[in-house]
């Protein structure tokens, strides 16, 4: 059987789905059950990463200093995984959570702008750390354009590389060709980031698996923004049926996600309306609380926000466009 | 000397000489506002790369060129009364060291955060005293403006500036330096405004066609009152619109304690596409700043009294 590193960034992703508020038992609690379970990594931050605590997109309850000390304490043999964005975090975050005892660290860039993060992986690898590139919002480029960017992050020191499928847009097929370039263009392990906007995040990951893909994310009942990442202690069982080893015990697994559903979100995330129209429009579903209280507030169809932000093109982190979208939409109905 | 040299001396009626270097988008932006100005003189545009479209945009119009980066500049004849530095943070720090015996003013459109900071309306650019005055960044010229009015008329007790630049017009240069960017920016932010709590972020568009350089100014004020709040906004942006005209409020929402003011800059430039207005608003401040340099040397203005 092939192995697939399973990451988990449950204590990360999931945090947009609860305005970025887990508190410091919830993200002991779930560290130590993912451990026991023998999940390999878990990633701990903000929803946008180190240092994005903001009005922009959601302040933390819990500093990034906390919360890496804490799943660093929880964690016995899993290893611990923090993510950046470039713009928003900075090397000097980077250095903290070394110092905390980080062991993987993805920089995370539009998936068109690999360039964002040639500095920070070019100090990580001169740090000997293990550096990992993803390409976000990975629907917005062809095959071919993702794999050049791929190998260009491998040029700037990134030790795996891969892609986030934001939106949740993709179908397995998408998946499969994109996967299946970026493994032919790279010699280092290749990663998939599945959402669930469509429902089809487990079955994209599979795909993502067979072709080539061997670091696979998945989040514990799918804690995610709008309809989730994809579901963790679905992926496992699903991935060992098709063939491949994840070295984690099942009921380890279905502990940790029964701790997840019960102490880190109010529900388990589910496949509404505006995760489909997300889905649709191309548009990352960490969006979604901002848009519907702006569109509540201004009597506009959350619906239409969500499309016209597609039309725009707008990529995680612009969240001050949902403002203007709403007074502007605002402003045709009045006209009408 | 022949009269050719004498001119060239003196610069093209009594105008103070400057140089630019860096020939990226800042750079090549930066030689025709100065090509514009009826102050500055531009001496010598320097870059690294005989082959450059910037280093070839000045040469069509009529300036000399180098390729031969800093040294060119130590090798001039004479002292550059102004050197525009729009190279790189780190490139900037060497600059400033090897010209530490020149008289020469650096106005450094680099985040390198060692000169003393100018933002025209906050700080006016007459009381240049250094020999190195920094623009900050292109968000810090978009958001100060805002974030310093409401911090002087209202209580703030946090700010936070995000601003998106088209990926097309952010070079190598901007997407290295992206750490100086945010920490200088957020430095900035605090000391015109002092409030303690501040944050910078800076997101690069993908969009096509390209998205308009915009900032949105995030603010916690307890008891805001949107109608005064955008009334402090229109005053100040129109002071901005002085001297970069493109400069509009898109956005002004108060919602209970938070606030959140959006700008967008479109370019009035010779060379530049209307969406760069981020490197429109940092060059036309590096311009101004310039020209009250040239009135301070020729006081006459014009008349090449200086010598």
């Amino acid at each position: 059987m092939t192995a697939v590193v399973v990451h988990d960034p449950t204590l990360r992703d999931g945090q947009h789905a609860v305005r970025h508020q887990l508190g410091v038992a919830a993200l002991r609690g779930y560290a130590e059950a993912a451990d026991a379970a023998g999940v390999p990594v878990v990633e701990v931050g903000h929803g946008n990463g180190l240092g994005a605590s903001s009005l922009q997109v959601g302040r933390a309850a819990v500093s990034d200093d906390l919360m890496l000390a804490t799943v660093r304490e929880a964690l016995r043999r899993s290893k611990m995984g923090v993510f950046m964005l470039p713009g928003w975090g900075t090397s000097s975050d980077l250095r903290k959570a070394i110092a905390h005892g980080a062991d993987v660290i993805r920089i995370g860039v539009h998936c068109t702008e690999p360039s964002l993060a040639e500095r920070h992986l070019g100090w990580l690898a001169e740090q000997g750390a293990d550096g990992h590139c993803v390409l976000m919002m990975s629907h917005m480029a062809t095959a071919a354009q993702l794999a050049e960017h791929a190998a260009a992050a491998v040029g700037y020191g990134a030790k795996a590389v891969g892609l986030m499928d934001s939106a949740g847009y993709f179908l397995p097929q998408d998946v499969s060709e994109r996967i299946g370039a970026i493994t032919a263009a790279v010699d280092v392990p290749v990663i998939f980031h599945g959402h669930n906007n469509l429902g089809m995040a487990v079955a994209n990951s599979v795909a993502a698996a067979q072709a080539g893909a061997t670091i696979i994310d998945g989040c514990a009942r799918g804690f995610g923004a709008g309809a989730g990442n994809t579901q963790l202690e679905v992926l496992v069982p699903v991935l060992e049926r098709t063939g491949f080893s994840t070295g984690i015990d099942l009921y380890g697994l279905l502990d940790a996600a029964e701790f997840a559903e019960r102490e880190l979100m109010p529900a388990p995330p589910t496949t509404g309306t505006l995760s489909i129209v997300s889905g649709l429009a191309g548009v990352f579903s960490g969006f979604k609380h901002q848009v519907l209280d702006a569109s509540s507030r201004a009597g506009v169809d959350p619906r239409d926000v969500f499309f016209e932000l597609g039309r725009r093109q707008a990529i995680a982190g612009q969240e001050d466009l949902i403002v203007d979208v709403v007074a502007e939409l605002g402003q045709r109905e009045v006209a009408v | 000397m022949s009269i050719s040299e004498m001119a060239t001396e003196t610069g093209r009626g009594g105008r103070i000489r400057v140089a630019v270097i860096g020939t990226g988008a800042i750079g090549q932006d930066l030689v025709s506002k100065v090509h514009r100005s009826p102050v500055l003189d531009l001496a010598l545009a320097v870059g690294r790369n005989a082959a450059s479209a910037g280093l070839a945009h000045a040469a069509r119009l009529g300036y000399p060129t180098s390729d031969g980066g800093i040294d060119a500049v130590l090798a001039a004849e004479r002292p550059f009364d102004v050197l525009f530095d729009a190279t790189s943070a780190a490139a900037h720090l060497e600059h400033w060291r090897l010209l530490a015996d020149e008289p020469t003013l650096l106005v450094d459109l680099t985040p390198s955060k060692i000169g003393q900071m100018v933002v025209p309306t906050v700080t006016g650019t007459h009381g240049t005293t250094g020999r190195d005055v920094s623009l900050i960044s292109c968000g810090g010229q978009a958001s100060i403006p805002v974030a310093h009015a409401l911090a002087e008329r209202f209580a703030v007790d946090y700010l936070e500036v995000v601003s998106t630049v088209a990926s097309t017009i952010a070079g190598r240069a901007t997407r290295l330096n992206l750490d100086e960017y945010v920490a200088t920016t957020q430095h900035a932010v605090t000391t015109f405004t002092d409030v303690a709590d501040t944050k910078a972020i800076l997101n690069i568009s993908p969009a096509v066609p390209p998205a308009t350089f915009r900032t949105a100014v995030h603010a916690v004020i307890p008891g805001a009152d949107a109608g005064a709040v955008r009334a402090v906004v229109d005053e100040v942006a129109a002071r901005v619109r002085a001297f970069a005209p493109g400069y509009q409020v898109i956005a002004c929402a108060v919602n209970g304690d938070r606030v959140v003011v959006s700008v967008e800059v479109t370019a009035t430039s010779d060379v530049l596409p209307p969406y760069a207005g981020n490197l429109d608003i940092i060059n036309s401040a590096a311009i101004l700043v310039a020209e009250q340099h040239a009135a301070r040397l020729s006081p006459a203005g014009g008349t090449g009294a200086r010598a």
